[in-house]
């Protein structure tokens, strides 16, 4: 299959275009030892089927960071297998900028056709291109286009690829681009880019003299009206603040509906199994043990989505750019820059992508510190951690003043994760001083309306790898978790169950429970207690003792070292809350007693320590090895890993008895 | 002493006459700061850095450090030439 790479600058609409094309028929692709990734996908010519390649937005071939590099890679062919042409995309409203790029491409010798975007917003600027007479100056066909708002696409641009592929290849101007750039890119100094660079601004300026008009330069535009609010010392604070709020508040309220859908799907196939499968241990695998884990994690694909969602909006509309302009000063005091806003803003999200998202930083120092203080920003998996303990815990009626008192346990568990990244990379910067300089020169692209459907389509590829990545891993620790509480040493089952008809006699049956069902929970607990889970949870009860758990809570603490999500999962499994429900789960930790005083287990002072454990604590496996990937060794995730460990544990700690002494 | 973009005050607009040597010359040249550019200041974050320039037809954000990079010839006050 030929294959064309699609090359451009940032906020070209190269995405738009490539999404247009290929649909959702996607996959990425990484080069072997990092994460930067190229997407691909299949677009129909007339007579064949060819691939294309969305590679990163780029300014200039000569350049540092590590996106930029995996174009020059594909281009020099570095490890892949070099593209047959090159479709390059001009942004119509910044051509002169646009063109640097497409002089540098000139001198590799790919065969070349370009597509002109973005003519309404040049038209808006005053600027006009003659694309007949701009074809004769740079000697490349150029296809006007609008890849948001033109119906046909598909057809104009096959047409016009199939010409590009069957031109014979162009002539190469003697020159020595493609082994200057080998040089650069392997680390050597170049001397007179930068001259060379004016040079080809100098022959854009005389191409661009005969074939653009420009009426005026001074431009009242919709996008200088916005920033006026967006950039200001208060208003642009508190215009920030606001939007983070919306986004939590959107998480929640907009996902509030496909939860109930996933929850009643799986009671529903738990029921429908129970009833169709005979009473067997292998039933007991799948309504105790596969259906709950698995509901467990699908159940927060909703939240996911929408938290995915909401963010690429904030990205493709321009405002975030805008965050990371006003909040640079701050971040640099702190070792950070304000293009850290970003993947900071994504860990709130997902560790994974906002790792990847730190490659824009050209200072390593300022782009390490980014990375370590990530994993604090509290994840979409930490959520529906959070959510349990607080609505296990704290009742929705209870008020702190005029704010619920959930919503500020919420609010906290957030912020503390976000306090104590703010000490963390002012630490590192005063212990890890840089010695590159660190820049900021970053292009504030005009606002526009978030492609709905392109950043609906990302949100969803995210998705979709959390599902395969975490979904694997629940499913085979719900498995495991299930046998070992199904199984123990011995006939200990059976003598708990002896020890739990002798328990039910002597304890008080609670007011609010039936004989026979609090029969029956002793039992469950009884039983788990001797299983093989409950010999392991026994074992590392001494060690989280003091921080107020137990050891079912062991069990579930240690599988979600795999992934954080995991804990809702372990625990469904742990109290057989089949139908994977919050609620369920809830029901039946809050009825969950203590078999030696006959009170409730799970308080206050237990969720508030486990929260702030889960706040601080660096138990995401995904995330360490992006981390090993992006740094090039273990030594920061694990380090990280210690810390962020003694971090959470000394934090539950302290939260444990100071709620034991001032809260109940 | 020459002047350099960081002294426009908002709304003024000044054409780019060169830019110093140093580490950040090629990446200004890059992003189209190149002698005979129109540039004009736009905005400042809260706190007066870093600022917002417009260079020819887009909006291009630079801390004071990396405007002082840029020598201008003023062009006119008021700026809507």
């Amino acid at each position: 299959m030929r294959r064309i790479a699609l090359v451009g600058n940032p906020n070209c609409g190269k995405t738009t275009l490539f999404n247009r094309l290929t649909g959702l028929q996607q996959h990425t692709s990484n080069l072997p030892g990092t994460t930067v990734e190229a997407h691909h996908g299949k677009f129909k010519l007339p007579n064949e089927t060819i691939e294309l390649i969305d590679l990163p937005g780029i300014y200039s071939l000569f350049a540092e960071s590590d996106d930029e590099k995996l174009v020059v890679q594909h281009l020099l062919g570095e490890g892949v297998e070099k593209p047959d042409a090159i479709l390059l995309v001009l942004d119509s409203s910044n051509l002169r900028r646009n063109l640097l790029l497409q002089q540098q491409l000139q001198d590799l010798g790919y065969p070349t056709a370009a597509v002109l975007t973005m003519q309404d917003s040049a038209k808006r600027r005053g600027l006009a291109q003659d694309i007949s007479h701009l074809e004769k100056q740079l000697g490349l066909q150029i296809l006007g286009i609008n890849p948001r708002k033109d119906r046909q696409l598909a057809a104009p641009i096959s047409l016009f690829l199939e010409k590009l592929l069957n031109a014979a290849a162009p002539e190469l101007p003697p020159n020595d681009t493609e082994n200057k750039l080998q040089r650069f890119h392997s680390g050597e100094k170049i001397k007179g880019l930068s001259l060379e660079t004016l040079l080809r601004y100098n022959r854009i300026e005389s191409i661009l003299s005969a074939c653009q008009t420009q009426e005026y330069f001074g431009w009242k535009s919709f996008t200088l009206k916005l920033d006026r609010w967006f950039v200001h010392p208060v208003v642009g604070f508190l215009a920030f603040f606001a939007v983070m709020m919306i986004i939590f508040q959107g998480v929640f309220t907009l996902a509030e509906g496909p939860m109930t859908w996933v929850e009643d799907a799986f009671a529903w196939a738990s029921v429908g199994v129970e009833s169709f499968l005979p009473q067997h241990t292998a039933s007991g695998l799948i309504t105790d043990g596969l259906l709950p884990g698995l509901a467990g994690v699908v159940v927060f694909v909703p939240q996911i989505f929408i938290l995915f969602f909401l963010i690429g909006l904030l990205e493709d509309s321009g405002y975030m750019v805008r965050a990371s302009f006003i909040t640079d000063r701050l971040m640099r005091k702190i070792g950070l820059n304000g293009r850290s806003v970003i993947p900071l803003v994504g860990g709130f999200a997902c560790a994974i992508p906002a790792m990847m998202a730190t490659r824009s930083i050209r200072n390593r120092s300022e782009r390490l510190a980014t990375m370590i203080v990530v994993p604090l920003m509290s994840c979409s998996a930490r959520l529906p951690v959070y959510v349990l303990l607080i609505s296990l815990a704290i009742p929705a009626q209870q008020f702190i003043g005029p704010v619920p008192a959930q919503t500020l346990v919420m609010t906290s568990a957030y912020f503390a994760g976000i306090i104590v990244a703010l000490l963390i990379a002012a630490l590192f910067k005063r212990f890890h001083p840089s010695q590159e300089r660190s820049e900021f020169i970053l292009e504030l692209p005009a606002y526009q309306r978030p492609r709905l459907q392109t950043v609906a389509q990302q949100a969803w590829m995210k998705c979709k790898s959390f599902l395969q990545e975490a979904g694997s891993v629940i499913l085979i620790i719900s498995v495991a978790l299930w046998a070992l509480s199904t199984w123990g040493p011995g006939d200990s089952m059976n003598q708990a169950k002896i020890k739990a008809e002798q328990a039910a006699k002597e304890l008080e049956c609670p007011e609010d429970l039936e004989p026979r069902e609090f029969q029956s929970q002793l039992e469950s607990t009884f039983k788990l207690e001797a299983s093989y889970a409950g010999h392991i949870g026994h074992a590392i009860e001494p060690a989280i003792e003091p921080l107020g758990y137990d050891w079912k809570t062991g069990i579930a603490l240690i599988s979600s070292f795999a992934a954080r999500e995991v804990f809702v999962g372990t625990m469904s499994t742990l109290f057989q809350s089949s139908d994977g429900n919050v609620s369920g789960i809830r029901a039946r930790m809050q009825k969950e007693i203590d078999p030696h005083t006959g009170e409730p287990k799970y308080g206050i002072a237990y969720a508030l320590s486990l929260i702030i454990f889960y706040a601080f604590a660096l138990q995401c496996i995904s995330t360490m090895a992006v981390m090993k990937k992006e740094t090039g060794s273990w030594t920061w995730p694990i380090s990280l890993f210690l810390l962020y460990g003694a971090l959470a544990y000394l934090g539950a700690f302290i939260v444990y008895r100071w709620s034991i002494g001032f809260l109940i | 002493m020459p002047m350099t973009a960081d002294q426009l005050r908002n709304g003024e607009s000044a054409v780019i006459a060169s830019l110093h040597e140093g580490d950040y010359r090629l990446r200004l040249a890059e992003m189209g700061c190149v002698p005979g550019t129109r540039i004009k200041r736009e905005y400042q974050a809260p706190g007066g850095d870093p600022i917002a320039f417009r260079i020819d037809t887009y909006l291009l954000g630079l801390r004071l450090e990396e405007a002082r990079l840029i020598e201008i010839l003023p062009e006119d006050k008021g700026g809507n030439a």
